[in-house]
């Protein structure tokens, strides 16, 4: 995955747990700055090694990491360099779902060696959404579970996201949320 | 070919169009003109909301065969249109799209769903704003990266800084033990036993002298003793090792006639230099030549004509290695000595820049002259060992200038570890010198005052005044003191002046002995 995510995977663990904790994990792996450029395209590998130690140290299960990962990355692009782009792709859940694959477009573009996944809009109700994801990576359900999450929060809405099915090549996911305002 | 689309067809595709009829009222409007201006209804003149820039209206309609490039204002100024105007019979569809840029994007007035799917001002407006959050953060790491060379370095530092006070205080107590173990083999040598047992812990003490000469190179210390060098025996000693550095196809001269000059300098030290000029003579020829190293003795400036400002005419020794290689140009001489600038292919641009700090620290000079097609020589000068003045010295404390009968060549000695400072004096004194044993820098200030000395052995970390400090005043007191300092570590503050010899500890007696006899 590209150095953007590491570097938020960092910030989650300084936020948790500070940034002693951050090093020991660098230590641990053997990573330091270099593994963390925003535009690099690391092994999967890595960046599973890096959530893997960031789970042990959270004392918190991979896939719960995973999930919390997804909801802090939302919450990282919305706050960083990011923040602009999160806020032309879409101003409520729907549209912003529906807007990833032009967003990725772009990131693809200016990341060439990116492996992006793909979300198209299969059903849309009120309060209810079917989302098809497509990725040629496999175990990052949690992350997109949680990446759903915290795009309901970000839209001040509350709400539950669950794999409604898992298909040959994609995985439907199903959110169903409540807009507060 | 004629393509019919609906109005939600032509809404995805164009989201910010207008419909007009030939009167120009709004017959249909996009989905992002009622999101950006939801007082616009159908049926409205469409020059009651917009402006149209650069555009006759009276003649809007006079020529409808092409399209009409367009670009609209809305009344209020907040919505920018731009495209085209496609004609029809029942008037025509402003084909346009919101004018998008970096400052809409950031302030959040314009969203992606105001734009058709397969625009491609989105794609590369959108990289624009990614490759500048990419900037931003590559930023953030150029500036953590420099953040982890500090820390780096800082750690370095202090491992540095702990590598050598550790070295420091090892070696004091190896002093120790050796020194004393040197007087137990001179008092009770003649005792086979004790002599072993002496032995024993001489060898000992030189295998923890090891380790931490380990430690000194960890902190990059001076490890080198500082003595006066007879430079033509230097000269002579290695002379067999030069000839195998200057190579077979070179023809290589060696003058000496500095005789038995000395000047106080690392023996090392000098011997590398002479290798590092003679490899660049010899490099300067790759087809062959003449090397000449020569040696004298001068009375003069000891620096470059360049670099006289603040030096005073002294006594020095010349080396000089001149070639007939193919010499340098005024700008390849301008940069010669710059670290890490080298002329050669496989140059490192060190050896040169070695050569001018060691003159340097030796408090003497390095210069070169060379013409292009003439070949080059290069001129080494360092200081004369025995410069000082005896006789102001002398003078001052009612004493003969002449050299100190035995029994009378007065040691002022310092050193705070009370075994050293017994041992030593004891050494010192079994050898027939007198000998001012002095605790702190404050006792050795005191001793300075009352009378006159031939040599100042001195160790250099100690509490309160350090030898360094103890050294300079004593040089200032009494211009003849030999200054000879000792220590198994040397901080960076306490920098050694030329002409100071060092010895390191743990010391040899032998070594020790020798270099007060030399002094003396």
């Amino acid at each position: 995955m590209y150095g953007m995510i590491h570097r938020a995977v960092r910030q989650m663990v300084f936020d948790e747990l500070g940034e002693d904790a951050w090093l020991a994990l660098e230590h641990k792996l053997g990573i330091g700055p270099t593994e963390l450029l925003t535009g690099m395209v690391y092994d999967d590998a890595l960046t599973i090694a890096i959530i893997s130690e960031a789970s042990a140290r959270l004392n918190i299960s991979v896939d719960a990491c995973l999930f919390e990962f997804g909801r802090y990355w939302i919450k990282y692009a919305e706050h960083g360099s990011l923040a602009s782009i999160m806020n032309f792709t879409g101003q409520d859940l729907a549209s912003f779902i529906k807007n990833l694959d032009r967003l990725h477009l772009a990131v693809g573009a200016a990341m060439p060696g990116a492996r992006l996944p793909s979300f198209t809009t299969i059903s849309k109700e009120p309060g209810r959404l079917m989302v098809e994801y497509r990725s040629d990576r496999t175990g990052l359900e949690q992350f997109v579970l949680g990446l759903f999450d915290g795009l309901i929060t970000r839209f001040g809405a509350t709400g539950d996201v669950k794999i409604a099915e898992h298909k040959a090549n994609s995985i439907v996911f199903e959110l169903q949320y409540q807009d507060e305002s | 070919m004629l393509l019919t689309f609906t109005e939600q067809q032509l809404a995805s595709l164009l989201p910010a169009y207008l419909r007009l009829d030939s009167s120009l009222y709004i017959k249909a409007i996009g989905p992002s003109v009622v999101e950006h201006m939801p007082d616009i209804r159908v049926g409205m003149r469409c020059t009651d909301v917009f402006d149209f820039i650069h555009t006759d209206i009276e003649q809007f309609f006079d020529n409808t065969d092409g399209v009409k490039p367009i670009r609209l204002v809305s009344h209020c100024g907040r919505t920018h249109l731009f495209g085209a105007a496609v004609f029809d019979k029942t008037g025509c569809i402003l084909a346009v799209r919101h004018v998008l840029s970096e400052e809409s994007m950031n302030n959040g007035t314009l969203h992606m769903n105001d734009f058709g799917y397969a625009d491609p001002v989105v794609l590369s407006t959108m990289l624009i704003s990614l490759q500048r959050a990419m900037l931003e953060e590559s930023q953030a790491t150029a500036i953590e990266l420099a953040h982890e060379r500090e820390r780096s370095a800082s750690l370095l530092e202090r491992t540095d800084r702990v590598a050598g006070y550790m070295g420091h205080d090892f070696n004091n107590l190896l002093s120790i033990i050796r020194l004393n173990a040197d007087r137990l083999l001179r008092k009770f040598g003649h005792d086979e036993k004790i002599s072993n047992l002496a032995q024993i812990i001489r060898e000992t003490a030189a295998r923890g002298s090891n380790i931490t000469q380990s430690l000194m190179k960890l902190s990059h210390q001076q490890t080198d003793t500082l003595l006066p060098i007879v430079i033509d025996d230097l000269i002579r000693e290695n002379d067999t090792f030069l000839n195998s550095v200057v190579g077979s196809g070179i023809s290589f001269d060696i003058d000496l006639q500095a005789a038995t000059c000395e000047s106080v300098i690392s023996y090392n030290g000098l011997l590398n230099c002479i290798i590092n000029l003679l490899i660049n003579a010899r490099e300067a020829m790759p087809h062959g030549g003449r090397i000449s190293l020569s040696t004298s003795v001068a009375h003069g400036l000891a620096t470059s004509k360049s670099d006289s400002g603040d030096t005073e005419p002294s006594a020095y020794i010349a080396i000089c290695v001149a070639d007939s290689g193919s010499g340098m140009s005024e700008a390849l001489l301008s940069r010669a000595f710059e670290p890490l600038f080298s002329s050669k292919p496989k140059g490192t641009g060190l050896g040169l820049a070695s050569v001018r700090d060691f003159a340097k620290e030796m408090g003497g000079d390095v210069w070169l002259e060379s013409q292009v097609g003439e070949g080059t020589t290069v001129y080494l000068h360092l200081p004369l060992a025995n410069p000082s003045a005896e006789a102001q010295t002398a003078h001052k404390f009612g004493q003969s200038a002449d050299a100190p009968a035995i029994g009378t060549r007065h040691i002022l000695l310092v050193e705070d570890e009370p075994y050293a400072l017994e041992t030593l004096a004891e050494m010192l004194e079994a050898e027939g010198y007198a000998v001012t044993p002095c605790a702190s820098g404050e006792q050795a200030m005191q001793a300075l005052e009352q009378q006159a000395y031939h040599v100042l052995l001195t160790d250099i970390v100690m509490p309160g005044q350090t030898g360094t400090e103890i050294a300079r005043k004593a040089n200032l007191d009494q211009p003849s003191i030999k200054t000879i300092l000792m220590s198994g570590y040397v901080p960076d503050s306490a920098s050694l002046e030329p002409g100071w010899m060092f010895i390191r500890k743990p010391m040899d007696s032998d070594e020790l002995l020798r270099l007060v006899a030399s002094a003396v």
